[in-house]
């Protein structure tokens, strides 16, 4: 058998070409990856419609699917979004908002106003500020298709912002026969108007969820500013991967399984930040940690009682044990959080480094207290108000107080606050929990700081003088004058002690550093502008 | 055997009715409310109990049971109050996973094990027996988590040799799906490996002991045959009930080992759904677990009968 010398070019360049394919493959692949971006968020995706549930992932999910009439800008102000031109009346009770061109649903029908009135109307079942404007609202209806209207009974000063506030929930406009279903009904479609589409055929519940980038997306001219401006999505797809052991996660961003992890544990930011190729990145305003007592059981329902525990928090002592690196907290010594400009330092007189057990000892002895049992409800599957709980029980016993810690997951101490009967009912005194920093800027969407009694949030703290002072803030629209409130209202909230802060704290995101272009706000983490460069 | 079979059934049956009664139960007088978790940390009371009402557990107990059952027996197994996906659809998504995983430690276990059990029976006393008694401690007593983050660290971070994490289906691809359960399979069938061989080895050494193998060894049948045809097959009923036991036992206990190397099985499901309070899923998933569970020891119970030919139902 003889073999030609064009045979063996023929065999050579098949040879070289079948030996090529792999690396073909490869390079298509890493191109491919580097258009998709793996993110590891806190919590599991397990609903699907952000009205219905306040939680962070759904109203992560909600942003991305979902457009807004006005977001926030970096400054926290409102700009116009879905909206293209708006306006209101002189006597400030009749708003009309018209819709900009180019707005579509994924299933490629338009957005119409009808759908907006329609989703005004449910998320102003379950959110605060909707609440507030559905109860000021004597019409809310459509023009025309572009156009539509919100009529009031008297001016509602801050209703832009109120329609533009991202605290969960958040006012995403649905479909209107998405959003004519009850607020206390899940929405299960996933059909939105947002620069996102989700992937159903990829969601793997409990596992994974994709979402693709909306080519017929038109954003708006302007650059991105905050939650404002033009949502440029720069990459493919976004999968978010359900890792729940933390270990895992950090191994899986490490060898590059993944390029973004939500809420990496204190104990590894040392091994992020000797990595050359992670990054931590503060994009968060922070939590405010936050103890609420129950002001309608002895012996908080004393105010003694209650300024007792004011002077006896140590915020350093607190903070070192919910968020151990002090780079990533502070105090807090404003009802409205840090963030500006409503923050003040208004009668913060009681505040001192280290806390006053002497000047708690003697508040608690002329609340008259005598040695009752004071429960204190103990999340011991939330590791920081763990932590928290246990120390404060240790800081009330060392001034002879009879602290008791009742231990329980979240899910049972969710149900167990609800409960305004006394400690033998099955009740209790004290439990911790967080508050978004920005949130709090808010009193009229907030829920910690109203104190209206029965109305108000779990301890159920009640005050007439500093509700009254609420009340106008929804009459007034100058930042100036709103700050004058704010100052009076803290005032007020200090000297009853609606609450106690522990201190502030913020969990930084670990991300690999060829992950770029997030944005920074608060409560939502919106996957526009972010960019991935191959590696 | 048919009645035997079929008596086994009919417990099967009564088991499972109590699992569901005793799971439905323990869900509802465990503190936790599912509309409190869907509602969020700073939710409202009105808003918490508007959802309660929609998801219907305002309803009395009995009232509850009596429509879960009904349903369930119409083959409905209800939805998830989380996701509002039909339960059913959600364990079928999540069973290839733990199937896949058990069924991959299953078989290196059992080869792995059986061999290791019969050479350290074989070798009694000497360096193999003691090597192999040291790495079946070793495998016993070394959680499932400590190795699974050192075969992380070592074969994944430090080499990229394999994924940290993940599941591939097998409709992918054979060797993706193979690669992701590497690791798992490794530091899952660790454990059951150690088990095994212990009693393997107990089990042949307990038979080689018997006057027919010494009867064997003066008629000059060789190692092999002594050790496989002889000694094995007359050891088997043990050997095969500590499989079935590990088998069924493995379906249920892949948690960690699903965590670790977050492969989305059935364990990873309940877990989740035990933090939501998704009452559906729980109940669901422990029942069919029970039932799976009863129907693995009953193949073990009828799979003696091709060992052992004395054995009679």
């Amino acid at each position: 058998m003889t073999i030609s010398r064009r045979e063996i070019l023929k065999a050579g360049l098949a040879a070289g070409t079948a030996l090529s394919i792999p690396s073909v493959l490869r390079a298509q692949s890493a191109s491919a990856a580097s258009r998709t971006v793996h993110m590891v968020k806190t919590h599991a995706l397990s609903i699907f419609d952000p009205i219905y549930t306040a939680t962070n992932v759904t109203a992560d999910y909600g942003a991305a699917i979902y457009d807004t009439l006005f977001s926030l800008d970096s400054k926290f102000m409102p700009q116009p979004q879905m909206v293209g031109k708006w306006g209101v009346s002189d006597d400030k009770k009749t708003y009309t908002f018209e819709l900009r061109d180019g707005l579509g649903w994924h299933d490629g029908t338009p957005v119409t106003a009808a759908d907006c009135v329609a989703s005004i109307r449910r998320w102003g079942q379950v959110a605060p500020g909707g609440q507030m404007l559905l109860a000021r609202a004597s019409d809310i209806s459509k023009k025309d298709d572009q156009i539509f209207k919100i009529v009031l009974k008297e001016p509602l000063g801050p209703l832009v912002d109120i329609l533009g506030d991202l605290t969960p929930s958040c006012l995403f406009i649905m479909r209107e026969k998405d959003a004519n279903r009850p607020a206390t009904e899940q929405v299960t479609t996933t059909v939105g108007s947002g620069p996102f589409t989700f992937n159903e055929a990829l969601a793997k519940p409990g596992a994974s969820y994709a979402f693709d980038r909306n080519e017929k997306y038109v954003p708006r001219k302007e650059p991105s500013d905050g939650l404002a401006g033009g949502k440029i999505v720069n990459v493919d797809r976004v999968i978010w991967d359900v890792i729940a052991d933390q270990q895992t996660a950090m191994a899986a961003l490490q060898a590059g399984e993944i390029d973004y992890y939500e809420t990496p544990p204190a104990d590894f930011y040392s091994m992020i930040e000797s990595d050359p190729n992670l990054e931590l990145q503060v994009r968060d305003t922070g939590q405010d940690a936050v103890l609420r007592m129950n002001h309608l059981q002895p012996p908080f329902n004393n105010v003694k009682a209650r300024q007792a525990i004011l002077h006896l928090i140590d915020q350093d002592a607190f903070m070192r044990v919910m968020a151990p690196d002090p780079k990533y907290s502070s105090a807090i010594t404003s009802i409205f959080g840090s963030t500006p400009p409503y923050s003040n330092d208004e009668n913060t007189g009681w505040y001192k480094k280290g806390g006053n057990p002497e000047k708690a000892k003697q508040l608690f002895n002329e609340a008259g207290y005598a040695g009752e049992r004071i429960v204190i409800l103990d999340p011991t599957d939330w590791h920081e108000g763990d932590n928290a709980s246990q120390l404060l029980a240790s800081e009330l016993r060392k001034i002879g107080i009879n602290a008791e810690l009742a231990s329980m997951d979240w899910g049972a101490l969710s149900v167990r606050r609800a409960n305004k009967g006394p400690v033998e009912d099955g009740g209790w005194n004290i439990f911790i929990t967080t508050e978004n920093d920005y949130g709090l800027s808010n009193p009229l969407t907030d829920p910690m700081l109203p104190a209206n009694g029965d109305q108000a949030w779990y301890g159920w703290p009640k005050n007439d003088e500093y509700e009254a002072l609420r009340a106008k803030w929804a009459n007034t629209e100058a930042v100036e004058e709103r700050k004058d409130l704010a100052r009076r209202m803290q005032a007020i909230w200090w000297d009853f002690v609606g609450d106690v802060r522990l201190g502030k704290y913020v969990v930084p995101i670990a991300r690999r550093k060829t992950l770029t272009g997030l944005i920074g706000v608060p409560q939502l983490v919106p996957m526009w502008n972010m960019k991935k460069v191959p590696a | 055997m048919t009645g035997y079979i079929v008596r086994r059934i009919v417990s099967t049956i009564a088991v499972m009715a109590m699992v569901g009664i005793f799971v439905f139960l323990l869900l509802r007088l465990a503190p936790g409310d599912p509309a409190v978790m869907i509602a969020g940390r700073s939710a409202t009371e009105e808003v918490i109990a508007g959802i309660r009402e929609q998801l219907g557990l305002n309803d009395p107990l009995p009232l509850q049971f009596m429509r879960w059952v009904r349903d369930m027996l119409g083959g409905d197994f209800g939805v998830s109050i989380f996701s509002g996906r039909p339960v059913l659809e959600l364990i079928s998504q999540r069973l290839e996973p733990t199937l896949s995983l058990s069924v991959l430690t299953m078989i290196l276990s059992v080869s792995v094990g059986v061999s290791f059990g019969i050479l350290a029976a074989w070798r009694t006393g000497g360096l193999i027996d003691r090597l192999l008694a040291a790495f079946s401690a070793f495998g016993y007593s070394v959680p499932v988590f400590v190795i699974g983050y050192f075969l992380i660290y070592v074969f994944a971070i430090r080499t990229h040799w394999l994924p940290v994490q993940g599941y591939k289906p097998i409709e992918i691809g054979l060797w993706p799906w193979f690669v992701h359960l590497i690791l798992p399979t490794v530091a899952l069938g660790l454990g059951y490996i150690a088990f095994i061989a212990r009693v393997t080895r107990a089990s042949m050494l307990e038979v080689l002991s018997e006057d027919y193998m010494r009867t064997a060894a003066a008629k000059g049948a060789s190692s092999y045959a002594m050790l496989v045809h002889h000694a094995l097959k007359n050891a088997g009923v043990p050997i095969l009930t500590v499989i079935g036991i590990s088998f069924a036992y493995l379906i249920g206990g892949v948690v960690l080992t699903e965590t670790v190397f977050n492969i989305p099985g059935i364990g990873r499901l309940v877990v989740d759904a035990i933090n939501n309070r998704d009452y559906p899923i729980i109940q669901s998933v422990l029942i069919l677990t029970s039932g799976l569970y009863v129907l693995i020891n009953l193949t073990v119970d009828l799979t003696y009968t091709l060992i052992d030919p004395r054995i009679r139902y």
